[in-house]
């Protein structure tokens, strides 16, 4: 660990330098963590903040891809294997369903049969009863099912449980600070100058290897080297709905296409995706014709969906590896590393299903330049940490039910407090990430302003900041619900602005 | 199934139903209220926020839009309507100050200040100024209301906790009205070296004797105390709700709760009865007058669809102010969103426009145009309004 003065510009030394936690960036501290390999994380802002977080929590069988990119599915029904093995406490092993509705193509299933049994996804058709039987809100005038290993997966978890490994080493984490040079000498990038978002203080950082990790941001970042790294950005809007209105993936059975895709997350489910070719990444919004569509293609597979309250919407972007081509779907999901032969390393494409082996890769490529043999072992390690999580079950939960803070995912106060102490705690999003606090139906509308008060009786951090965090959450959460703001939804908004206005008076004081 | 005629049928039991109620009830006439279940006023500050107009929200009214339910009142009828209030609560444990020409403010949870009218008595001294000394009791373990959020506004202030087992307002709220507890905690507080000045707390001053247990607490510390109103459940609000709702039922008028309105009767250009449904068995209520005060879109008197916006029960023509993409402004801390004009347009004797019974009349939220949040007129308008079709209601009667 390293210590110094608040404050101070610091400089430290470590051999591989990895910028971006997403969950590429994370999978490759961990694997350098077992490697042996000292190593030092920067991230923008929290783990997951990027396609990582705003991703559907799907792991895929491969199902999906089996048609139009064998290559990928093939990666993913692998991997999907092997997290299931290593990821217990993040991974719920739903099984997936393809429903084939009146309508879609015979052909295309037919197809898809063969496709997947060339891969090696296993397989089951489905008669419309047996698959009503196991998911009893589907359309009931399903032509049939197909049955697949897709899982539910908790993005952001993942990632703590990747990083563990790396602090659990020695690995140098450091969350919140933005890249702002890259230090170049005798053409060679030999470290980088990385500024604390909240404090404005300065670290430098060397190292022999600089790995960019960025995702959607990571030409920002070769560019600040001088290098140049092509992708083509195409954002995905995802709804939530209020209940868990499926146990199981629901994919539609036909050529990918917008609104395909119903996905259980814990109390909740989200309807996705759009594909669309955007230019800024940090500029996303969610058109309310997006959110309409995306819950009349749920509707079509769910029927319930229709009535459901929808919680929020949000969008994420796929960083594609660039080709001459408009449309996202086509673009291969595979992942391509580039050697900008000057100590910069960028990792682009792939997808959350794969991003242990885009990281083996990664690393096997650092090990290289390094001249050393250690294996990876990233396959066979469990994930290290998760016998701190609850796990899934609820049971476990609800012995521990005194003290709720978060009523829609009971989060209680010790877990709050708990995660309130940890170094690097600085947001409420590290909180939400690490306790699900304010994920449920409300949104975090109640919760919130109950978090940031504990925080700062704790004295993480001064009341002015924490009303502060408070408003710019309130805004963003806004932002999130107001393209699917009718309905229960619009009731409840009404009731979340009526505290915070009209309560609160947070309005009054601007 | 029962049969009971009345000579009027509230829907909605909320403040401006309630108000209606017993504007009517005050009159004579055999009044009764029906409502699917607690009202949204119990999630509010307890306060009756009038206008936010300067320094006399009165002085406002007549610069609002002409077609806010305000202008139909009028300034004198609005004054008469918060006078029947104060009369009404004045005679019970929770009454209220203020004075109907004058605004004042509340300390919020958040240190912030929220502009009102009309307050419960434990909040007469809620109005701070930067230079007086505030003492901020909090209690262990409660969820909704966290003192620093305060004290870090207000540099010449300080704090004490109260040790209880129980974490939410309501349960202290209870535990306040046992003497031996109360007993306690004065003598607790009489223990602190708490320098002059104000003492504030959150509310939780009882549930049912919060006029007696104010009292005993401001006597025994000699000095002015104070609650502020924390998030839903709110005990201020509760307190409101309940008194209203006693008073009516200790007026001799019959409410119908936990009921669904499963059909309606119209008899020519009049609505004739309703069919009120409570798990499988039926009610039916006749009425010569009714007044709709189902409330706007929390309370569910209004429903927004995909693309278009209902009223529940005798689906009534809404106003709808624009296509759904623009019902919200991008900012979540302005007021004025095009949704809050949503609503029932009434003519000039509250009846709803283009209704097709003449002897149905509207009040409350669920009118169009009251723009409740951003001309700060919560409760004000419910009070003002439930009077004004009251009036409008017992003149068809006659």
């Amino acid at each position: 660990m390293l210590h110094y003065r608040e404050g101070m510009n610091m400089l430290l030394n470590t051999d591989v330098i990895i910028i971006g936690g997403g969950s590429t960036g994370c999978g490759i501290a961990r694997d350098l963590a077992l490697r042996g390999i000292p190593h030092c994380l920067i991230e923008r802002y929290d783990f997951a903040s990027g396609a990582t977080g705003a991703c559907h929590g799907l792991l895929h069988s491969g199902g999906r891809y089996v048609v139009n990119d064998p290559e990928a599915a093939a990666e993913c029904i692998s991997e999907n294997m092997i997290l299931r093995k290593i990821g217990e406490k993040c991974v719920e092993p739903t099984g997936g369903l393809f429903v084939r509705l009146p309508g879609d193509s015979k052909r295309y299933r037919d197809n898809f049969l063969r496709r997947c049994a060339a891969t090696g996804i296993p397989t089951e058709v489905l008669s419309p009863s047996r698959a009503l039987d196991l998911v009893p809100n589907l359309n009931p005038s399903l032509e049939e099912a197909i049955t697949v290993p897709d899982c539910s997966i908790d993005p952001f978890r993942l990632c703590m449980l990747n990083v563990t490994s790396s602090e659990k080493r020695g690995g140098e984490i450091l969350t919140h600070h933005q890249i702002i040079e890259i230090i170049k000498e005798h053409g060679r990038c030999v470290g980088v100058k990385a500024q604390e978002q909240t404090t404005g203080d300065i670290k430098e950082i060397r190292g022999k290897v600089i790995i960019n990790a960025g995702g959607a941001w990571s030409d920002r970042i070769a560019t600040l080297a001088g290098n140049k790294v092509r992708l083509s950005l195409s954002k995905g809007s995802l709804i939530i709905a209020n209940h868990r209105l499926t146990n199981m993936v629901l994919n539609r059975l036909r050529p990918a296409s917008d609104g395909d895709l119903l996905v259980p997350n814990e109390a909740v489910c989200l309807s996705g995706t759009t594909s669309l070719t955007v230019e800024n990444p940090d500029d996303l919004e969610v058109y309310p014709s997006e959110v309409d569509m995306l819950a009349r293609e749920a509707t079509a597979m769910v029927p319930e969906f229709g009535t459901t309250r929808l919680i929020r919407t949000y969008a994420g972007v796929r960083p594609l590896l660039s080709a001459d081509t408009d449309d996202g779907r086509e673009i291969s999901r595979g992942f391509r590393i580039i050697d900008h032969r000057d100590g910069m390393l960028s990792i682009v494409g792939g997808k959350l299903t794969t991003y242990r082996l885009m990281a083996e890769k990664m690393t096997d490529t650092v090990m290289d330049i390094f001249g050393l043999k250690t294996q990876c072992t990233t396959a066979e390690v469990p994930l290290e940490g998760q016998e701190e999580l609850s796990g899934y079950p609820l049971s476990k939960r609800l012995k521990d039910i005194s003290d709720i803070i978060c009523e829609c995912e009971l989060v209680n106060r010790h877990d709050v407090e708990r995660v309130a102490q940890k170094v690097g705690t600085r947001h409420i999003g590290d909180i939400q990430h690490r306790t699900r606090l304010g994920m449920g139906p409300c949104q975090g509308g109640f919760c919130t302003y109950r978090a940031l008060g504990i925080m700062q009786e704790t004295g993480k951090m001064t009341p002015q900041e924490s009303t502060r965090i408070l408003k710019e959450f309130l805004q963003r959460r806004f932002k999130g619900i107001k393209p699917a703001l009718w309905g229960d939804q619009l009731r409840e908004e009404q009731l979340v602005e009526s505290i915070y206005l009209g309560i609160l008076a947070m309005e009054q004081e601007q | 199934m029962n049969r009971t005629t009345y000579d009027a049928v509230i829907l909605g039991g909320g403040m401006s139903g309630l108000m209606a109620a017993l504007a009517l009830i005050g009159k004579g006439k055999r009044v009764a209220v029906v409502s699917k279940g607690d009202p949204v006023c119990c999630l509010s500050t307890g306060c009756i926020d009038v206008l936010l107009h300067e320094n006399n929200p009165l002085a406002g009214i007549d610069s609002l839009p002409e077609n806010h339910p305000y202008r139909l009142v009028g300034e004198e009828t609005i004054a008469a309507s918060l006078e029947m209030f104060t009369e009404i609560m004045g005679e019970t444990q929770f009454p209220y100050r203020g004075d109907t020409g004058t605004n004042r403010t509340i300390l919020t949870p958040m240190g912030t200040k929220k502009i009102t009218c009309l307050v419960p008595e434990t909040m007469e001294f809620a109005d701070c100024h930067p230079d007086e000394y505030i003492h901020i009791i909090s209690f262990n373990n409660i969820k909704d209301f966290y003192p620093s959020y305060i004290t870090s506004r207000y540099q010449n202030s300080g704090r004490s906790t109260f040790n209880t087992e129980v974490a939410s307002t309501a349960a202290i709220a209870e535990r306040f009205e046992e003497e031996a507890f109360r007993g306690e905690f004065i003598a607790w507080l009489k223990g602190q070296d708490i320098p002059d000045g104000k003492i504030a707390l959150p509310a939780v001053l009882g549930t049912r004797t919060t006029g007696k247990i104010y009292d005993e607490i401001s006597q025994e510390l000699a000095r002015p105390i104070f609650e502020i109103p924390t998030l839903p459940p709110s005990m201020p609000g509760l307190r409101l709700f309940r008194t209203l709702k006693n008073t009516f039922l200790g007026m001799g008028g019959s409410i119908y709760w936990g009921r669904d309105i499963s059909s309606v009767e119209k008899l020519g250009a009049q609505l004739e009865a309703l069919t009120l449904s409570n798990q499988g068995r039926a009610t039916r209520v006749q009425g010569k007058a009714f007044v709709l005060a189902t409330g706007s879109f929390v309370s569910g008197g209004l429903y927004a669809a995909m693309d278009s916006i209902e009223e529940r029960v005798f689906g009534l023509p809404v106003h709808i102010p624009e296509e759904r993409e623009h019902w919200f402004k991008d900012n979540f801390f302005t007021t004025g969103h095009a949704i809050e004009r949503a609503g029932i347009e009434v003519d000039s004797s509250f009846r709803p426009i283009d209704s097709p019974y003449e002897n149905l009349f509207a009040c409350g939220s669920i009118l169009a145009f009251s723009e409740v949040m951003k001309y700060g007129c919560g409760h004000g308008m419910a009070v003002a309004t439930g009077f004004a079709a009251a009036q409008k209601c017992e003149e068809y009667i006659q």
